[in-house]
């Protein structure tokens, strides 16, 4: 390391005293010009295009949050939404029912792998378009392997299904011990009673430990500033939900949290057109994924890894 | 309190303005650095506004660059511990000058890992959401929040204890021990928790198979000894030429040369009283046998007393004037202290009977008492006056050729385990062969095609393997082949545990899709920025370290 070439002339005498004025300029105008170079080099902060307001910069964590404050973080996010979108949404605070607990079920031998849940998912909780966000990530996988890099994660729809492949989508398992809410340094993502694993985007920081630590990819980062047309904006939204995210924060699937907190099934599920998909409350014998893991043979992904999801793939044969 | 305070405030200033002071070289050098740092400045504002997208990461790889620094550089941080265990444990005494350049280099390090760290953040701006207290710290469930709680403790540790041994040298007061030894102690655990953390944040994600091994942290332990005293190696050599000058052919010294020499009297003993205080606590039959035995001598500007390697018996303390203590290395002299009315000089082979360890010149006309070793004894029989003689015999800014070879011992050892640590990893993973070898092959062989980090990490692997044999032939007895060893050493650490360590463990991702990574220009900017300012720090610590060490740098001047 060079850092030392700074060391000369240890013994030079202190300058006299008349000289004092001239070196306090000299200092002066050295000073200013670093200031001055330092200011330049800011430049680029001219193109910020989302200053957040102090009101979001102080926000206090969403489990803090008093009543009141929260109806206020409400008015400011439908504010916000109002400026950028042009229109007023539906932004609720949902809580969890009580007894409830929400599993997904896929049948992969129903799967097609058509990616219609994907495009319903981007829809309904307001992803990116550009950068482009999806919280689904469907494999096609050849017959006879569960070797995950021999799956393909990019190919083309128009021809599925292909003969001698499976079709496997991958989103948040919401596992009963998230290694992500483990690692988040700051509790901003966190399991709630129904099983739902949220992100309070007004708090993460955006280390991105928790997409370190997911052993499914099911965590996405906003590299950039995300971008929907206007007219794609879906209104009906949860603070925990898909209200529209800024750049710097995670986010990852939440089972439509604006919905099933409300009574209606996931997107991804709604839009299914082979029945694939089965979601419901696990704490209730008689509900339809209670059957399927009653009767079915169902497989978690990456079981050793020890996350209990609450996502399970099954076979009809 | 309140003028301890004001001292100490005094003292901060007075170090201000000695930072800002230095001949063309100093401005150059501290010039080039802040508009490097502009630079990284300029680039990271471009990412602040258009967020993290202008960097090389993606979903698929979520860190890059920025944390392979950042964890090169808390092993950095936590080598400052190889200087101060031999020190304070082996009670090694070559290295007893050298720790606060170890320290000061954490200090330096660490403010970059903060620096990286936050320049990943994807908002910055609610960085005191981590603030304990403040934010709301998942502790002790997040490694990172340990993470954070190290790095800053660590941080403190550091600057309190140089803060304090500096004040001290400056002040001319020696340091209480209760006052600094408890946290060099602290600061010794500490070190190794902050890369012990710093790995178990890697160590302690079940879903990455390839840093999801029990023997990531000894390694990282091992290649943080190696480069980190490496990296301080090349730093002392570095100090130790700008505060030397080529040796010339200094006079022989012999007393005999003084302008005049006469016995004691108690006239000087009283002036010796006077800028020592502690002599006054001497008994009566040590002050007459030092009147009957003392000589005082006063001589002129560049009077040598006594030279480096040659037998001589007898210690003296400077009563008027200055004289410079010079020591040379590899052909090279440096003051390594100079001593005012009240200190003493040659009295480590007076007392041990060993040659002289340096050469002492009278920097202007200066009268001093020598002092037979036997008289010298007699007035080390008086607690006090020992305490400040012994004190101050460890009060030189030496950077021998012993010192260097010391820490080449520490580097060599480190260098053996960090290899052979790499192997068991390399064993465990190709042996078995199972699905979980994939980021390891991706990393050494390639897969599936890809393969941007092979020539990365067989070039780190071949200057690691270059430094072991080096370290271990004789040849690096000579500094110059010591220095390639390290610089190699440093460069295959930086690659192996920066780059080799963080990118495979996203690749491939945890559904089998392989995204590679590279830096951008503007991460890479951001990267010099930084690298830079830790850089300025560096220098600026050194600008008022040395000085300070030298006894340049006093209360009194």
């Amino acid at each position: 390391m060079a850092a030392n070439t700074s060391l000369p002339n240890l013994a030079a005498p202190p300058p006299p005293e008349g000289t004092s004025r001239r070196s306090f300029l000299r200092a002066s105008a050295a000073v200013a010009s670093g200031l001055a170079a330092m200011a330049a080099s800011l430049a680029p902060l001219r193109e910020l295009s989302d200053l957040g307001s102090v009101e979001e910069f102080l926000q206090n964590h969403y489990k803090e949050l008093t009543p009141v404050e929260m109806e206020q973080a409400l008015a400011r996010i439908r504010r916000e939404v109002e400026k950028q979108y042009g229109l007023r949404p539906h932004v609720r605070d949902l809580r969890p029912m009580d007894g409830v607990e929400f599993v997904y079920c896929l049948n992969l031998t129903r799967c097609i792998g058509c990616r219609k849940c994907v495009h319903a998912c981007v829809a309904e909780n307001n992803q990116s378009r550009s950068p482009e966000i999806q919280y689904i990530r469907v494999l096609k996988m050849p017959n006879g392997t569960f070797d995950m890099e021999k799956g393909d994660h990019h190919y083309a729809t128009p021809t599925v299904p292909e003969k001698g492949f499976f079709y496997m989508p991958v989103q948040c398992h919401q596992c009963k011990n998230p290694p992500c809410v483990k690692v988040c340094p700051v509790d901003a993502t966190w399991q709630e009673s129904d099983g739902i694993t949220v992100i309070d985007y007004d708090w993460c920081i955006g280390c991105r430990y928790c997409e370190a630590a997911c052993p499914y990819f099911a965590r996405r980062f906003n590299f950039a500033e995300p971008k929907i047309p206007k007219e794609q904006i879906n209104p009906d939204m949860a603070y925990l939900g898909n209200r529209p995210r800024h750049k710097g924060v995670m986010e990852k699937c939440h089972f439509c949290i604006q919905r099933t907190r409300a009574g209606k099934y996931p997107a991804c599920l709604e839009v299914c057109p082979t029945g694939a998909r089965k979601f419901g409350n696990i704490l209730d014998p008689a509900s339809e994924v209670s059957q399927i893991l009653r009767h079915k043979r169902v497989f978690v992904l990456k079981e050793e890894v020890g996350t209990l999801p609450r996502f399970f793939y099954y076979f009809d044969v | 309190m309140t003028r301890s305070m004001k001292n100490f405030l005094s003292f901060l200033g007075r170090c201000g303005q000695l930072a800002c002071e230095g001949d063309w070289r100093y401005y150059a050098w501290t010039g080039a650095l802040f508009a490097l740092c502009l630079v990284g400045l300029n680039a990271y504002a471009r990412q602040f506004a258009h967020g993290l997208a202008v960097t090389g990461m993606t979903d698929q790889v979520a860190w890059g660059v920025y944390i392979a620094n950042f964890t090169f550089l808390v092993g950095v941080a936590a080598a400052a511990v190889m200087l101060v265990i031999p020190v304070y444990i082996y009670k090694n005494e070559e290295l007893h000058d050298l720790v606060i350049f170890g320290e000061l280099l954490a200090i330096a390090a660490i403010l970059m890992c903060l620096a990286f760290v936050m320049v990943d953040l994807g908002r910055p701006d609610r960085f005191w959401h981590m603030i304990p207290g403040i934010g709301k710290f998942n502790f002790p469930g997040s490694l990172l929040s340990w993470d954070v709680i190290v790095l800053n403790g660590y941080l403190a540790l550091n600057i309190y204890v140089c803060a304090y041994l500096l004040y001290c040298r400056y002040a001319k007061q020696p340091p209480n021990k209760w006052l600094y030894l408890p946290p060099i102690f602290i600061g010794i655990v500490w070190a190794i928790s902050i890369h012990t953390v710093t790995a178990f944040l890697y160590v302690g994600l079940g879903g990455r198979p390839f840093w999801n091994s029990a023997i990531i942290g000894p390694r990282f332990l091992a290649s943080a000894f190696t480069a980190g005293p490496a990296l301080i190696i090349l730093a002392l050599q570095i100090v130790r030429r700008i505060t030397a000058r080529a040796a010339d052919e200094t006079p022989s010294a012999t007393d005999a040369n003084a302008q005049s020499m006469r016995p004691a009297s108690v006239v000087d003993l009283a002036l010796l009283g006077k800028f020592l205080p502690e002599f006054d606590s001497v008994s009566d039959e040590a002050r007459q046998h030092l009147l009957a035995s003392g000589t005082v001598l006063e001589v002129p500007t560049a009077h040598t007393f006594l030279r480096q390697g040659t037998r001589g018996e007898g210690a003296y303390f400077v009563l008027n004037g200055r004289v410079a203590v010079n020591r040379e290395d590899s052909g090279r002299l440096r003051t390594v202290r100079t001593l005012g009315p009240g200190e003493q000089f040659g009295e480590i082979s007076a007392l041990n009977g060993t040659p002289r360890t340096a050469t002492a010149v009278a920097e202007e006309p200066s009268r001093v008492l020598r002092v037979p070793a036997e008289a010298l004894r007699q007035l080390m029989k008086t607690p006090e006056l020992e305490r400040v003689i012994r004190a101050r015999m460890h009060d030189r800014l030496m950077i021998s050729d012993r010192a260097l070879l010391t820490l080449r011992h520490i580097v060599q050892v480190a260098m053996i385990i960090n290899v052979f640590l790499l192997g068991n990893e390399v064993f465990k993973e190709f042996y078995t062969g199972n699905l979980h070898v994939s980021s390891a092959t991706y990393l050494y062989f390639g897969l599936h095609g890809h393969h941007a980090l092979v020539p990365w990490i067989w070039t780190a692997i071949a200057c690691n393997l270059t430094a072991l044999v080096l370290l271990l032939l004789p040849i690096t007895t000579s500094l110059k082949w010591l220095d390639v060893a390290c610089v190699l050493a440093i460069v295959g650490i930086w690659i192996e545990k920066g780059m080799g360590l963080v990118i495979p463990g996203f690749i491939p991702s945890p559904l089998g899709e392989i995204v590679e990574y590279s830096p951008t220009w503007n991460e890479t900017l951001v990267c010099f920025g930084i690298w830079a300012f830790g850089l300025l720090i560096y220098t600026v610590l050194l600008r008022v370290a040395v000085p300070i060490l030298q006894g340049r740098f006093t209360r009194a001047t």
